[in-house]
């Protein structure tokens, strides 16, 4: 049984076109399920707790990337697949990340049910699929307590597991890759060197565990939800099955 | 010297110490390292080093490969090759099996290759 988690911003007046085309699709389709929205007193972690035990077969997320984090970590660690379907055109990075550029494209990719198990990063209690980030000023990151890292100009710095495919220039993209077992650390800083002409330097850190300490800035997940420093970030090893695009390589 | 289809590329290092960050600890690798920045501690890789002409390292380094171009203070421990630039100033003792130096680089400290142990006395070279 497919079981799909409304958010409750879905249920505005700008969305009910695209919500209704996204209904017909899944109708003809075949992948009709129980809906689910969610309210002020609803918390999807009950919701998904409820209908696993009920036997859900799939949990699809419908909303953006705030409805997908609070998904992730309500599925951590369970067998049952997470989908996704992408609604309004901002805030949905996660679900471009993982190759779903449209609603309509979601109900495709759903009914073609490619399951990928990916690893999470996981900062303090929370769980992230895609990127965890924070200003350069003010932070300091110590990788596996063997080493400390300051930045020294204006700037910003990424945790990557799922880098989003042209959102940010990062280099050697081939190493980021969500099934490796370890988290990249990327910095972003901006040198200005004259008035034309600005410098952007980057450094690139493999790792699997580091804190970060900032006591001005929050730590953004998966572009949804912030996290105080101190925070401390380790990785979760395939913990999440997700359903994902059919062009999207890993 | 490195040549040009062998020179350690951005797209090919594991990690990059850019030149806006400074790194302080012990820093151990597998994979190739690119260092433009500032490093404090010891530096340790199985793979191969490019320091770069803006780097300023204070640290005992091992690596398998090297070429620096940078400012370099501490002991150096390569097993292959390592490529002195024009530019570099390095202040240690070297231990290498092969070494090319650039005419302008700077070395003070002793050198050994080929496993056999370094000289008594302090060589000072400086080519210009």
């Amino acid at each position: 049984m497919h079981v799909y988690i409304y958010d409750s911003f879905v249920n505005q007046k700008k969305y009910q076109r695209a919500l209704a085309n996204v209904e017909t699709r899944i109708t003809d389709l075949g992948l009709n399920g129980k809906i689910c929205r969610l309210g002020v007193m609803t918390k999807i972690q009950d919701i998904v707790t409820n209908e696993i035990r009920r036997g859900a077969k799939t949990i699809i997320a419908v909303g953006n990337d705030q409805t997908i984090n609070q998904a992730i970590n309500a599925l951590v660690g369970s067998e049952v697949p997470l989908g996704i379907i992408p609604i309004g055109s901002e805030y949905n990075t996660v679900a471009e990340c993982l190759g779903i550029n449209s609603a309509e494209e979601a109900c495709d990719i759903l009914s073609a049910r490619r399951i990928e198990k990916l690893d999470l990063g996981k900062a303090n209690y929370f769980y992230f699929l895609t990127n965890a980030s924070i200003t350069g000023k003010g932070t300091v990151v110590e990788i596996n307590q063997d080493y400390s890292i300051e930045i020294l100009e204006k700037g910003s710095i990424h945790i990557v597991n799922l880098p989003p495919e042209n959102k940010i220039n990062l280099p050697a993209r081939g190493k980021f890759d969500p099934q490796d077992g370890r988290l990249e650390l990327y910095i972003k800083t901006e040198a200005k060197k004259n008035f034309f002409k600005k410098i952007i330097d980057q450094s690139f850190f493999t790792f699997e565990k580091l804190t970060i300490n900032n006591s001005s800035y929050p730590l953004l997940i998966d572009n949804a939800t912030k996290v105080d420093p101190p925070v401390e970030i380790n990785i979760a090893k395939r913990a999440l099955n997700v359903i994902v695009g059919k062009k999207r390589n890993f | 010297m490195f040549n040009r289809d062998e020179k350690l590329q951005l797209k090919d290092a594991e990690t990059i110490i850019g030149p806006s960050v400074k790194v302080k600890g012990e820093f151990n690798g597998q994979g190739d390292i690119i260092v433009e920045g500032v490093l404090e501690g010891s530096l340790k890789t199985g793979n191969r080093l490019r320091v770069g002409d803006k780097a300023k390292i204070k640290a005992s380094i091992e690596a398998k490969d090297c070429s620096i171009s940078g400012e370099v203070t501490g002991n150096l421990k390569i097993k292959g090759s390592l490529e002195v630039s024009a530019t570099a100033k390095i202040t240690g003792d070297i231990e290498v099996s092969s070494l090319s130096i650039e005419k302008g680089a700077q070395i003070n400290g002793r050198i050994s290759m080929g496993g056999v142990a370094p000289v008594e006395n302090k060589v000072e070279t400086k080519l210009a």
